[in-house]
């Protein structure tokens, strides 16, 4: 299905110009930190796959080129402005 | 299964309030692992537990191609071994599986991706599996209907043959599974929801369903795209998955024109002939995830494109239908099965992405050995969970995609 994101420069623009980032994991891990093979890969690879509305990380490739975070809906591939809120 | 016949895999049983093993997930690799323990461990008191109709996910959804023409060392055995079962099973089960092994063709476009494919081919080889590389000539051969001018926006520059692959009937799979665990005791209760996991000191010790609790010591995780989900959820398991929805659609009955499965890396897209005429194709996959199973314009544009392309005597057909499923992507496309970690009696089979229906027979004959015995079989062993942790990933893709969050 289409997908529109509001990227906080340019505005909604069509889905396929942004590249998609990841699972917003919070802050990344500091150095020490990261060299624990663990946490280096939690950070890296694992997901919860949210069937409902989570925090990611797009970035407008085929725009400006910020990152930025949002909330969308995987079961309805829409973007929402918060946890819980309808959509924008 | 219509009027006052009997489903095949019998009248709706009973739900007991105990099992040997519960099965979530009634798609391909929940019903084969079911058969195989109730048909070769002689356990008689399975479950099998389907949150919609079996075949549901993934299962019914597929595009059915079977092949064995992997990269890497620990998966090329899996899958050789997975081809080699469809007519063994197809006797086995006394269902017709319609298994048409029509070869599969990849187009190489540059002098890198015939590299690639050497490379592939040489492994495959190693292995005893059937695979040779052609030139574009052969490549005309195979398929008379390829352009191999230099028309086309990326030029045919030979190819990769495995005469051993083609398609299976995906749904004949489902339903003579279904009736084969059934016949062996198998209870395969659909419309039931797993929606939480018990455990008690580090074992399993029920589930709960919206039809209530069930008493085990076996759990497998075979929910397909939902896997990740509810190991998160109801284990505290986080999975490197990333669900992903899969296009893919049929053309218009034509006259026969292609005898094999074609597919390209560089146009995305694979195609062959149904046994109705219709040319099936597909290999699309959102960019980002999504358990939609939606279509999208995108895809459809991009998909007649392609086709149009390598396959010029498409243009003008028309696409009579469409479908999507979804896909659970490891960052190493390779699945994760895994057993007794971090729970005792707890197994995982999931992470099949796109290719989880040509390696569901073997996985399941391979997985119920694991639950029967508590032992991991070797061909089995690669797939662990911590591989990732281990930083052992192994290289399935010839080349970094753009489908994948991960790449
Ligand atoms: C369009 C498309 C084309 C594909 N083409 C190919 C191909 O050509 N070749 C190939 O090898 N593979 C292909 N695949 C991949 C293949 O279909 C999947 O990898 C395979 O179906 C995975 O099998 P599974 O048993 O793990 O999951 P599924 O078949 O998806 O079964 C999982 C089941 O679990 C159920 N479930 C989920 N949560 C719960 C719960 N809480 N309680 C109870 N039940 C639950 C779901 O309803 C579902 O029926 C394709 C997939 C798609 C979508
Ligand atoms: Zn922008």
């Amino acid at each position: 299905m289409s997908l529109t994101i509001t990227c906080p420069l340019c505005g909604n623009r069509n889905g396929y110009e942004f590249r998609f980032g990841g699972e917003d994991k919070g802050p990344r891990p500091g150095d020490t930190e990261m060299s624990d093979p663990k946490i280096w890969c939690d950070y890296v690879h694992m997901n919860e796959c949210k069937a409902g509305i989570q925090k990611e990380w797009w970035c407008h490739k085929d725009g400006c080129g910020t990152w930025f975070c949002i909330n969308r809906d995987t079961l309805k591939n829409n973007q929402r402005s918060r946890e819980g809120d309808s959509e924008i | 299964m219509f009027g006052r016949k009997k489903p095949l895999w019998g009248e709706k049983p009973p739900l007991s309030s105990g099992y040997d093993a519960v099965i979530i997930g009634g798609g391909l690799h929940g019903l084969a692992t079911a058969y195989f323990l109730a048909a070769r461990h002689n356990m008689k008191n399975i479950a099998v537990i389907e949150k919609r109709y079996i075949g549901f996910g993934g299962a019914g959804r597929n595009t059915a191609i079977v092949r064995a023409n992997q990269r890497t060392q620990e998966n090329l055995p899996l899958y050789k071994e997975g081809l080699e079962l469809w007519p063994v099973l197809t006797k086995e089960l006394d269902f017709n599986l319609m298994f048409y092994n029509c070869g599969n063709l990849n187009l190489a476009h540059s002098e890198a991706a015939l590299k690639a494919m050497r490379l592939q081919t040489a492994s495959a080889q190693f292995h005893g599996i059937d695979i040779r590389l052609v030139d574009r000539k052969e490549c005309k051969e195979l398929i008379p209907c390829l352009d191999i001018s230099d028309r086309p926006r990326y030029p045919v520059y030979g190819g990769m043959f495995h005469p051993a692959g083609g398609i299976v009937r995906h749904d004949a799979v489902v339903w003579g599974l279904a009736k084969g665990a059934a016949k062996h005791g198998v209870h395969i209760h659909q419309g039931t929801q797993v929606t939480a996991i018990n455990t008690d000191k580090g074992r399993i010790t029920s589930v709960d369903t919206d039809k209530g609790k069930i008493n085990t010591p076996r759990v497998l995780n075979a929910a397909g795209a939902y896997s990740a989900a509810l190991s998160w959820h109801m284990l505290g398991i986080k999975l490197p998955i990333s669900v992903l929805t899969i296009q893919a659609m049929v053309t218009q009955p034509l006259k026969p024109l292609l005898d094999h499965v074609v597919s390209s890396g560089m146009y995305h897209c694979y195609a062959n002939q149904t046994l109705k005429g219709e040319i099936a194709t597909g290999a699309h996959m959102d960019p980002w995830p999504n358990y939609t199973n939606q279509n999208s314009a995108h895809y459809i544009k991009h998909q007649a494109e392609a086709l149009g392309e390598f396959l010029p005597c498409l243009r003008g057909v028309k696409f009579m239908r469409c479908w999507a499923g979804l896909a659970d992507m490891t960052p190493d496309m390779a699945p994760i099965i895994d057993g007794n970690d971090p729970f005792q009696g707890y197994y995982t089979d999931c992470g099949w992405g796109y290719f989880g229906f040509k390696s569901s027979i073997v996985t399941g004959k391979y997985m119920a050995e694991y639950m029967a015995s508590g032992q991991c079989p070797d061909m089995l062993k690669p797939f662990n969970m911590r591989r990732f942790e281990n930083h052992r990933l192994m290289g399935e893709t010839a080349a970094l995609v753009n489908y994948s969050p991960d790449n």
